[in-house]
């Protein structure tokens, strides 16, 4: 088979929502010397990105997003193994940590924005909803993150994003970790008053205030 | 119903699943269920839907997801199983009608009917965000709409200029909630009138807190305590739930489903909007329900969307109407903001919509509301009279879909308007709009006039 068609198959396997057929194809074409990078940006990549479009479209729902993000996941275990270790930061977009504050248990847009940073190939670990402050830190600091997103979707529990900061601050971490902050009572000019390093008005724009956070130019 | 400690154990004692394995099976088991009985529009561009069989295949589909799959508890990561006799039992014992309120002001809230004859109920506000320098005076207002039913609390910032962090200062917040609310009711001159508590958080501590026969909320008082979105159920609201059940209350759920989530599409979000409801009731004991189907992109305040998510939403009132007790309400959210016509417009789709589809109003409101920016009285004022002049003309289903049909034309390709906060648009102290939102308010009347709609 042509190399080209390995990464065709490769979006294709996404595009199905295959994770058995993503993680067997990306194991074939390592091992007929398909270039990883290239299989990762215009097969994996490709085809996340173009989910994540439907999505916005409408025209897929939330659980696509899942399937074809684990089908990324499957494949780029694969994938990023074979990168040369002085190219990986090619591929490497930034690791991003994601929450809901202390006592909000709303979670469906923080879900969304977590499956929308995924298929723009952030490595993202959900802590959940209802996650106390120290827990966000201690995770991102133990993940070595690069950037915490936290989502409110109740005005009473706003203030927790407020709280991340001040934390951050207090323990030195402040300019370690970027902090995005989002959900349904959160404003642009809340992200400001709190000292936020960005303000996602939905997910779509999360992501954007993701990528120029961490430098990333597509 | 079962006893609330029987849920609890099986809270505590269900199978054990993981958060996400949970969604993904709801997502396949809508799927399965939407074919197996063939759940889909019909109409090209039904907006209302005619079809009985229809409504009554969702209900059973409902009735088969629960049976099935049960509900899932986040605070233990286990499944609630229900059999289908417990089911069955729940429907039909449900109240069909709430007594809230007391002296004077006491309501009966009831369960309404498709095509039927009589004024529905309302909740004209809150469930929104105010500052608590407008706290008593934004509820004088809306409790001085006469038609009002019940009044719920609304979303603070800060209390005593402090930001509300943690359990402590959840509690007095919620309990200031619930004072300001009474103080505005008495100031409406309706002392007796229900209110419900809009949980600050969901912790059980917050919800508790202002249980107080003579300052606080009382036994005619209620509380929202929602299932969450994707079925899940929590233990603090169970919790709750048994504290309150001897005080006496009722309890308001929040319960649509939302199309683009985990249930899909439309067509699974009527499903759980019909689901929601009765696990509501069989786990919290909740008796009235605000439901229906909603849109990721509507409740984001992205898009003005309208069909086939009202056909969704009418099949979810329909299928509760013709089998169940389940007293259900429709939420109206509006993407274009406050002082607008869009807005208006959208208030009137939503209200011709509850009307002929026996569907109680709840707390009309801006879907990505500001602070200071969700509500005014105009909204729900103006909803009762659209509501009304549908009774008046003896609309039935197929013919408000028609006129709905028109209505949307109007608002076909318009983006969500800009508008105004509360105060800018409308005089809380003299209780009334402003002359830019009054001339609006005319000029929609006008519009729908033309559509068939007889104002009196």
């Amino acid at each position: 088979m042509e190399k080209s068609e390995y990464i065709k198959k490769l979006r294709e396997a996404i595009l199905s929502y295959d994770a058995e057929a993503a993680l067997r194809i990306a194991k074939d074409a390592i091992n007929a010397e398909v270039d990883p990078i290239e299989a990762i940006e215009n097969g994996i990549a490709a085809g996340i990105r173009e989910v994540g479009e439907k999505f916005q479209r409408f025209e897929v729902f939330l659980p696509h997003l899942v399937m074809a993000s684990d089908a990324t996941t499957e494949a780029m275990k694969v994938l990023v193994d074979a990168v040369p270790k002085d190219r990986v930061g090619a591929v490497k977009r930034g690791r991003i940590v994601v929450g809901t504050v202390e006592g909000d248990l709303h979670d469906l847009g923080k879900n969304v924005v977590v499956m929308m940073l995924k298929a723009a190939g952030f490595e993202v670990f959900d802590l959940g909803k209802d996650v106390q402050t120290n827990v966000l830190v201690e995770r991102a600091q133990d993940l070595d993150a690069d950037l915490i997103a936290v989502s409110s979707l109740m005005t009473t529990t706003r203030p927790y994003q407020r709280e991340l900061v001040e934390e951050l601050d207090r323990l030195g971490l402040r300019t370690r970790f970027k902090v995005l902050v989002g959900g349904g009572p959160v404003t642009k000019e809340w992200a400001e008053e709190i000292g936020a390093d960005g303000y996602g008005r939905d997910a779509m724009e999360g992501v954007a205030e993701a990528k120029r956070l961490l430098g990333i130019e597509d | 119903m079962i006893e609330l400690i029987e849920v609890a154990e099986r809270a505590r004692t269900g199978p054990r699943l993981e958060e996400m394995e949970w969604n993904m099976m709801l997502f396949r088991k809508m799927q399965e269920l939407i074919k197996e009985y063939d759940l889909r529009c019909r109409g090209v561009e039904e907006f209302i839907n005619t079809d009985d069989s229809l409504a009554d295949d969702a209900f059973r589909a409902a009735c088969d997801f629960i049976v099935d799959v049960g509900a899932y508890c986040i605070s233990t990561n286990r499944v609630i199983h229900f059999d289908e006799a417990e089911v069955k039992k729940a429907v039909r014992e449900a109240p069909k009608q709430v007594l809230m309120g007391e002296g004077k002001d006491a309501r009966v809230f009831r369960q309404g009917q498709v095509d039927g004859l009589e004024p529905i109920n309302i909740n004209p506000g809150h469930h929104a965000p105010f500052t608590e320098d407008l706290g008593s005076l934004v509820a004088k207002n809306f409790a001085q709409i006469p038609r009002t039913d019940f009044i719920e609390g609304f979303n603070l910032p800060a209390v005593d200029g402090r930001d509300i962090y943690g359990q402590p200062l959840e509690a007095y917040a919620a309990i200031r909630e619930v004072a300001w609310m009474r103080e505005g009711v008495r100031k409406a001159g309706r002392p007796g009138l229900a209110i419900v508590l809009y949980p600050i958080t969901t912790r059980a501590s917050s919800l508790i807190a202002p249980m107080n026969p003579q300052l606080g909320l009382r036994p005619t008082d209620g509380l929202l305590m929602s299932t969450l979105p994707d079925v899940k159920v929590e233990y603090d609201h169970i919790t709750t739930a048994i504290v309150f059940s001897s005080y006496g209350y009722f309890a308001v759920n929040g319960s649509f489903g939302m199309a683009g989530g985990f249930c899909g599409g439309p067509e699974g979000a009527l499903i759980e909007g019909i689901v929601r409801p009765i696990i509501g009731y069989m786990t919290y004991g909740d008796s009235l329900h605000y439901t229906g189907v909603e849109h990721l992109a509507y409740v984001m305040g992205e898009r003005i969307i309208l069909h086939p998510i009202n056909w969704a939403r009418s099949v979810v009132y329909q299928a509760l109407c013709r089998n169940t007790n389940l007293i259900y309400m429709d939420w109206n959210i509006t993407c274009s903001e406050l002082c607008t016509e869009t807005g208006l417009l959208e208030n009137a789709i939503r209200s011709v919509e509850a009307t002929v589809n026996g569907a109680a109003l709840y707390a009309p409101r801006v879907s990505r509301a500001k602070m200071n920016a969700g509500q005014t009285p105009v909204e729900p004022e103006f909803m009762i009279e659209v509501s009304d002049a549908t009774l008046k003309a003896k609309l039935k289903r197929a013919e408000a879909g028609k006129i709905l049909q028109q209505i949307a034309n109007q608002l076909r390709g318009r983006s969500p308007e800009k508008g105004k906060t509360t105060q800018e648009c409308y005089d809380l102290v003299k209780h009334k709009p402003s002359p830019e939102y009054e001339a609006i308010y005319h000029q929609v009347k006008k519009t729908l006039s033309q559509h068939g709609l007889e104002f009196t």
